[in-house]
């Protein structure tokens, strides 16, 4: 595994071993920070997790087989009007190429 | 040495200054490697705690079991109400019979590939972008090109057509999104009225208008979403919680409301509530990045494609993945998937130069379509459903009816 190391916040040059993996480096952008300020950030995510985690959970659901049926209600009504499933004639497809006009 | 690597000395994009042996940015990642792994440069090791460490250690140990807490909490609930699976519910749906479905025009003139495309609500006009930084507007019925622009960077990942038809946005890797009003006048320079709306901290992956000319939302390779306002520029909402690159993103037709959902390098596909920027809804279900998210439609789930070879649908009420597109015999890549008008059939674009035609319902493939010569990078229904268009690597557009 190759090593690319950039400090920030200037970009010094790079030290490049031999790549055998391609893999892709994203710096994080923080300065050099207190022990104590980086474990307040883990914090300050952990915290939005939880409340993220928190809101998920109180959503309202439905069951599945509820769910499907709708789905498939829907596809059943609109199923008339969708050319790509249904076809649609020539005339009617701009995309189609007319039959040939035979001139009598 | 993968084959997609372009050049083997470029700048890097996050280092402008440095010139690296190999870039190993995102938009030159090759994506049929299997789960490239980003590395987060981590700051050095935390020297001896003091006690308010310990403290603090404690809370962040008491949030993490109630996170995950809340995790199993939240599986379990899902599970409950996983009563039937999809297919099963459309065993007595009458199978669809064979399809037969050409290309029936081939739009010529990208000089290098394809990146996206989009339809204009017309039914008739195409905007595509490409490698090379062009954007190209066709009239699809007689292949003619209207307008052409260069827009100052390469690798042109996002296009879009306003709604009223008279402008289009697009952007790549200038981190841009701008917007072009298309004038009538062929001879017109339309880089001259070019307008820059969105300013990221990364590539642009995605772009779309919302209802109207005014607002356009974007997904950026720095992880973010963000809507923003034509006229002024300004930042309306920004939409954080992706912990990678987002690549995708699609609003709820406009009937069900002001959400919209995106799919992003962690796995992840998000629905998001455009007012207040809270993530609703989160499903991470897919192995690998997901390369396009589709709302199907009725607004009331989502498809979505992704490098583990399947496509995936999500119902929103039900909170859970209800079916997977998959075959043993597929193992690249989906790029795109779109719906057709009733959404009973699932168009997927895949890294292997074929079109699936799957449905929906039951879960099967109805038809694989040939023609292209590399790999499909995007896929688009038309407005009216009539037919569907396809962007590739070999430079070319195709629509298929």
């Amino acid at each position: 595994m190759q090593n690319l190391l950039c400090t920030n916040p200037s970009f010094s040059p790079v030290l490049i071993h031999n790549f055998s993996l391609l893999s892709f480096i994203y710096s994080v952008a923080l300065p050099r920070m207190s022990s104590k300020a980086h474990s307040s950030n883990n914090i300050a995510h952990a915290r939005r997790t939880v409340q993220q985690l928190r809101i998920e959970a109180s959503i309202e659901r439905i069951k599945v087989s509820k769910a499907s049926a709708d789905l498939m209600n829907y596809c059943s009504e609109h199923a008339r009007n969708d050319p790509l499933l249904m076809g649609i004639p020539a005339s009617d497809n701009p995309f189609k190429d007319k039959k040939p006009c035979t001139i009598l | 040495m993968c084959q997609h690597v372009e050049s083997t000395e470029i700048n890097c994009l996050l280092c402008k200054n440095v010139r690296l042996l190999i870039c190993l940015c995102s938009p030159f990642r090759c994506r049929s490697l299997p789960a490239q792994r980003k590395i987060y440069m981590r700051s050095p090791p935390i020297p001896e705690m003091a006690t308010q460490e310990v403290q603090l250690n404690e809370t962040l140990a008491h949030l993490k079991t109630e996170s995950e807490t809340l995790k199993s909490k939240l599986e379990e609930e899902r599970a409950k109400l996983h009563d039937v699976e999809l297919h099963q519910v459309a065993e007595k749906v009458e199978g669809l019979g064979q399809f037969v479905m050409k290309t029936r025009r081939t739009l010529k003139g990208h000089g290098n590939k394809v990146l996206c495309m989009d339809w204009c609500k017309d039914k008739r006009r195409i905007v595509s972008s490409s490698q090379d930084g062009k954007v190209i507007v066709w009239d699809a019925f007689t292949t003619n090109k209207e307008h052409a622009v260069t827009m100052p960077c390469t690798w042109v990942m996002a296009c879009a057509y306003a709604p009223s038809g008279c402008a289009v946005a697009c952007g790549g890797l200038d981190n841009k999104c701008s917007v072009y009003p298309l004038s009538l006048d062929k001879n017109e320079n339309l880089a001259a009225k070019k307008k820059s709306v969105a300013m990221h901290t990364n590539y642009l992956s995605a772009c779309s208008f919302t209802n109207s000319d005014m607002q356009i939302l974007t997904s950026s390779g720095d992880g973010t979403c963000a809507l923003w306002d034509v006229e002024s520029g300004q930042l309306l909402q920004s939409f954080h919680g992706h912990a990678a690159d987002v690549l995708c993103l699609d609003l709820a037709p406009s009937e069900t409301g002001n959400t919209f959902v995106s799919g992003g390098c962690d796995k992840k596909a998000n629905v998001w509530d455009m007012r207040s920027g809270q993530c609703i809804q989160s499903f991470e279900t897919h192995e690998s990045d997901i390369n396009s998210v589709r709302y199907y439609p009725s607004g009331d789930a989502f498809a979505s494609g992704s490098d583990d070879a399947t496509c995936r649908l999500y119902d929103l009420r039900a909170d859970r993945e209800v079916a997977i597109y998959s075959k043993e015999s597929i193992i690249f890549g989906v790029s795109s998937v779109d719906f057709s008008l009733s959404g009973r059939l699932l168009f997927g674009g895949y890294n292997d130069y074929t079109i699936n035609v799957w449905d929906v319902l039951k879960g099967t493939r109805v038809s694989i379509l040939f023609g292209h010569e590399n790999r499909v990078s995007t896929l688009r229904v038309s407005p009216d459903g009539t037919a569907f268009c396809t962007g590739s690597w070999d430079h070319t557009l195709r629509i298929w009816a």
